[in-house]
C-alpha cells in the first residue's frame, strides 16, 4: 500500500519519463526535418541560379574545367540512372576526410550547347547532423531539469496541501467509539477539507449517539428486568412452600428455578457488561495477580473434584503485580477458568499458567473455536444452560478497559486463553 | 418480631411478608418515601427491609435519619441497582447488610435472622433444637455438649437452614449462597448434595436426630 503523496509522485515521475522518452526522438525528427527541408531549399535556389546565370554561359569543353573546381555543383553526362528532378539522399565517399557521408543531392537533366548532360548540386549533412544532435540533447536536458524542479515543488506543495487530511485521518484513526469524547477536527482553508471534517463530525456524532442509546437500552432493560425477576422468583418461593405438593410439581417448580437463574444471570452479568463500558470501576489499585488466584482457586478445586477434573499450576512468577480493578480482576479470573472448566472433557485437566507479565488458562478441546466470534455476546458453543454466554465477552471488555491484550488459541488439541498484562 | 418492608413492589412486598409469616414475623408496609419515615419515626422494628428507589425520595435518607435518631433497627437495603456505590454508602450509614434484587426468599430470611440475632444476642448467640446447639458467633456446633467439627461451607449451610426453619430451601438458592459470586458454574445441584449429605452424617454420627429433610428433590428443609 503506497500513501497519496508517493503516489502521486510515483505516477508523475511514470508520465514524465514517458514524455521524455517519447518527446526526445520526436524532437530530433522534427529538428531533422526543418534541416532538410533548409537544406534541399537552398539546393533549389543552387539549382535555378544555375540555370539562369551559368547555363546560358557554359560551352561543353569548359564542363571538365567546371567539375574541378566545383566539388558540389558538376554536370555530369548523361548516362546516369539515378532519379531526376527530385532532391534524394544519398551516400559519397570523401576523399579529404576520409570516410562516407550522407548527402542530400538533386540531379537534374540540362542542355549545354544543345547536348544533354546531367546537373547534380549535392551538400554535406554531416554538420547539420552534429548540430541537431548537440540540439536535442539540450531540449532533452532543459526539459529534465524543468520536470525534476516540478517533482520537488508537487512534493512540498502536496504535503502542505494534504497536512489538514493526515491530521484528520491521525486523529480518526485514534478515535474509539468507546470513548466519551469525539475527536476535535481543526478547520483549514481548503473546503474540501473542511466538508470533509464537518461530514466526519456528524458521522461521528450520530454514531456515538446510536451506541449510547443502545448502551443506555441496554442497562434499562436490565435494571427493569430485576423487580420482575424478583417477583417471579419470590413467588417460586412461596409456591415450593405449598404441603400438597406433589411430585411431578416439584419437578416443575425445579425447572422454572433453573429458568429464572439463568435469566437473573444472564441480565446479571449484561448489567455487568454495561457498568463496565460505562466505566463504573474506575477505582484502580495495585494488585498482585497470583494472590487474586489463589484466593480464587479452593473454589475450583472443589468444583473439579465433583467433576473429575484436574488443575495444574505453571506458576512462574513470585507475584505479578499490575494496576488493575480489583473487583473487575477477579471476574476475569473466574471466567476464564470457569470457561475452562465448563468445556472441558471428561477426566481433562485444566492448566493454569503464569508468567512475567502474562496468565494464561488451558483445557483439552476437540476442535478451535472461531477465534473472530469466541469474544462476541452470546456466541456459545456448548448448550450447557449455567452458561450464559455472556463470560468471555465480559473478559474481553475487561481487558479492553486495562489496556490489556486477551488471545486465543488452539493447538495439539488445547485451548489456550491468555491474557497478557 | 417486627419487620418493616419498605417496598414499592406491592407484589414482592407480599412474598416476603408471607415467607416471613410462618416462623412469627409481623411484617408492617410501607410503599411511599413518606409512609416509611412516618413508620420509623413511630415505631420500633427489629429489622427493617429497605429498597433504595421509592417514589418520593431516596432510600438512603431513611437510612440516615435512623442513624441520626440512634434507633437500634437493623436495616438490610434490596435494591434493583446492583452498584458498589451505594452498597458502601449504605453500610456506612448504618446498614447491616445489602441484598440485590432478584433474591431468594430464603436467602433474605437467612440475612434478617442473622441480622437479628446478632442485634438481640450479641455477645452469647447461641440457639439450641434439642440436642442440637448452635453458637453463631463461635461459630460452632454442638450435640449433647459434645462439639461436633464442621467446615467452613458445612456450617454455613446449616446457619442458613435454620435461617429458614419449617420452610423449603430451593437447592438453586442453597447453591448461590454457598458459591456466591460464582453460581453460574456448572451443575451445582452435584455440589450442594455432597455439602448436604456430609452435614447430615456428621451430625448423625454425633447422635443428633435426622432434622434436615429432602423436598421431591427441590429442595431442604430443616424441621427440628
Amino acid at each position: 500500500m503506497k500513501g497519496l503523496l508517493s503516489r502521486t509522485l510515483l505516477y508523475y515521475l511514470v508520465l514524465s519519463s514517458a514524455i521524455l522518452t517519447l518527446s526526445g526522438p520526436g524532437f530530433y525528427l522534427l529538428m531533422e526535418k526543418l534541416y532538410l527541408d533548409d537544406i534541399d531549399e537552398a539546393i533549389l535556389l543552387r539549382r535555378d541560379e544555375f540555370l539562369k546565370n551559368k547555363q546560358p554561359l557554359l560551352k561543353t569543353t569548359d564542363i571538365s574545367t567546371w567539375n574541378r573546381f566545383n566539388r558540389d555543383t558538376r554536370i555530369l553526362a548523361n548516362n546516369s540512372s539515378k532519379t531526376r528532378d527530385k532532391i534524394i539522399q544519398e551516400i559519397f565517399y570523401d576523399e579529404m576526410v576520409p570516410e562516407w557521408e550522407p548527402y542530400r543531392v538533386l540531379y537534374k537533366g540540362i542542355q549545354i550547347q544543345k547536348q544533354p548532360y546531367v546537373l547534380m548540386i549535392r551538400l554535406n549533412l554531416v554538420e547539420s547532423q552534429d548540430l541537431i544532435i548537440t540540439l536535442t540533447w539540450l531540449y532533452v536536458g532543459g526539459l529534465m531539469i524543468l520536470l525534476l524542479v516540478i517533482f520537488f515543488i508537487t512534493k512540498i506543495i502536496s504535503n502542505r496541501l494534504w497536512q489538514p487530511f493526515y491530521e484528520t485521518l491521525k486523529k480518526i484513526e485514534k478515535f474509539n467509539i468507546e470513548q466519551k469524547n469525539a475527536p476535535i477536527l481543526s478547520t483549514s482553508n481548503i473546503a474540501e477539507f473542511n466538508k470533509l471534517n464537518a461530514a466526519l463530525n456528524k458521522l461521528i456524532g450520530d454514531n456515538m449517539k446510536a451506541y449510547q442509546i443502545q448502551r443506555e437500552f441496554t442497562e434499562n432493560a436490565s435494571h427493569e428486568l430485576q423487580t420482575p425477576l424478583a417477583i417471579f422468583q419470590s413467588k417460586l418461593d412461596m409456591l415450593l412452600q405449598q404441603p400438597s405438593l406433589t411430585v411431578e410439581q416439584g419437578e416443575i417448580i425445579q425447572s422454572l428455578y433453573e429458568a429464572s437463574g439463568r435469566l437473573s444471570r444472564v441480565n446479571k452479568n449484561l448489567l455487568l457488561l454495561a457498568k463496565i463500558e460505562n466505566n463504573q470501576f474506575p477505582e484502580i489499585e495495585t494488585i498482585d495477580i497470583v494472590e487474586i488466584m489463589n484466593d480464587v482457586l479452593p473454589y475450583f478445586e472443589e468444583q473439579c473434584l465433583s467433576n473429575n477434573l484436574q488443575i495444574k499450576l505453571n506458576v512462574k512468577a513470585k507475584q505479578l503485580v499490575v494496576q488493575a480493578n480489583r473487583g473487575l480482576c477477579e471476574i476475569m479470573i473466574n471466567n476464564l477458568i470457569l470457561n475452562a472448566v465448563s468445556h472441558n472433557l471428561p477426566n481433562g485437566i485444566i492448566i493454569i499458567s503464569l508468567g512475567a507479565n502474562k496468565f494464561s488458562v488451558s483445557n483439552p478441546g476437540i476442535k478451535s473455536l472461531d477465534p473472530e466470534t469466541i469474544f462476541k455476546r452470546f456466541s456459545k458453543v456448548s448448550p450447557n444452560a449455567h452458561r450464559t454466554g455472556l463470560g468471555l465477552a465480559i473478559v474481553d471488555q475487561i481487558c479492553l478497559v486495562h489496556n490489556w491484550r486477551i488471545a486465543y488459541s488452539f493447538e495439539k488439541k488445547i485451548h489456550t486463553f491468555s491474557v497478557t498484562f | 418480631m417486627k419487620v418493616l418492608i419498605i417496598e414499592d413492589e406491592k407484589e414482592l412486598a407480599t412474598s416476603i411478608s408471607d415467607y416471613l409469616k410462618t416462623e412469627n414475623y409481623l411484617c408492617e408496609f410501607a410503599e411511599t418515601f413518606s409512609s416509611a419515615m412516618e413508620k420509623i419515626q413511630s415505631y420500633e422494628y427489629d429489622c427493617i427491609l429497605l429498597d433504595l428507589m421509592l417514589p418520593g425520595g431516596d432510600g438512603l435518607k431513611i437510612l440516615e435519619k435512623l442513624t441520626r435518631q440512634n434507633k437500634q433497627d437493623g436495616v438490610i437495603i434490596i435494591s434493583a441497582k446492583d452498584s458498589v456505590d451505594d452498597k458502601i454508602r449504605g453500610l456506612q450509614l448504618g446498614a447491616d447488610d445489602y441484598l440485590p434484587k432478584p433474591f431468594h426468599l430464603s436467602e433474605l430470611s437467612a440475612r434478617i435472622y442473622s441480622v437479628v440475632r446478632r442485634k438481640q444476642f450479641g455477645n452469647s448467640n447461641t440457639i439450641s433444637f434439642n440436642e442440637l446447639q448452635v453458637d453463631f458467633l463461635g461459630k460452632e456446633v454442638k450435640v449433647d455438649g459434645k462439639s461436633v467439627p464442621l467446615t467452613k461451607k458445612e456450617f454455613e449451610l446449616l446457619q442458613f437452614l435454620i435461617g429458614n426453619k419449617s420452610r423449603v430451601i430451593s437447592k438453586i438458592a442453597l447453591a448461590e449462597h454457598l458459591s456466591g459470586d460464582m453460581a453460574d458454574v456448572l451443575d451445582n445441584s452435584y455440589f450442594v448434595y455432597a455439602h448436604i449429605k456430609n452435614l447430615k452424617k456428621k451430625l448423625a454420627e454425633a447422635g443428633c436426630r435426622d432434622n434436615i429433610k429432602t423436598i421431591y428433590g427441590v429442595g431442604y428443609k430443616f424441621q427440628p
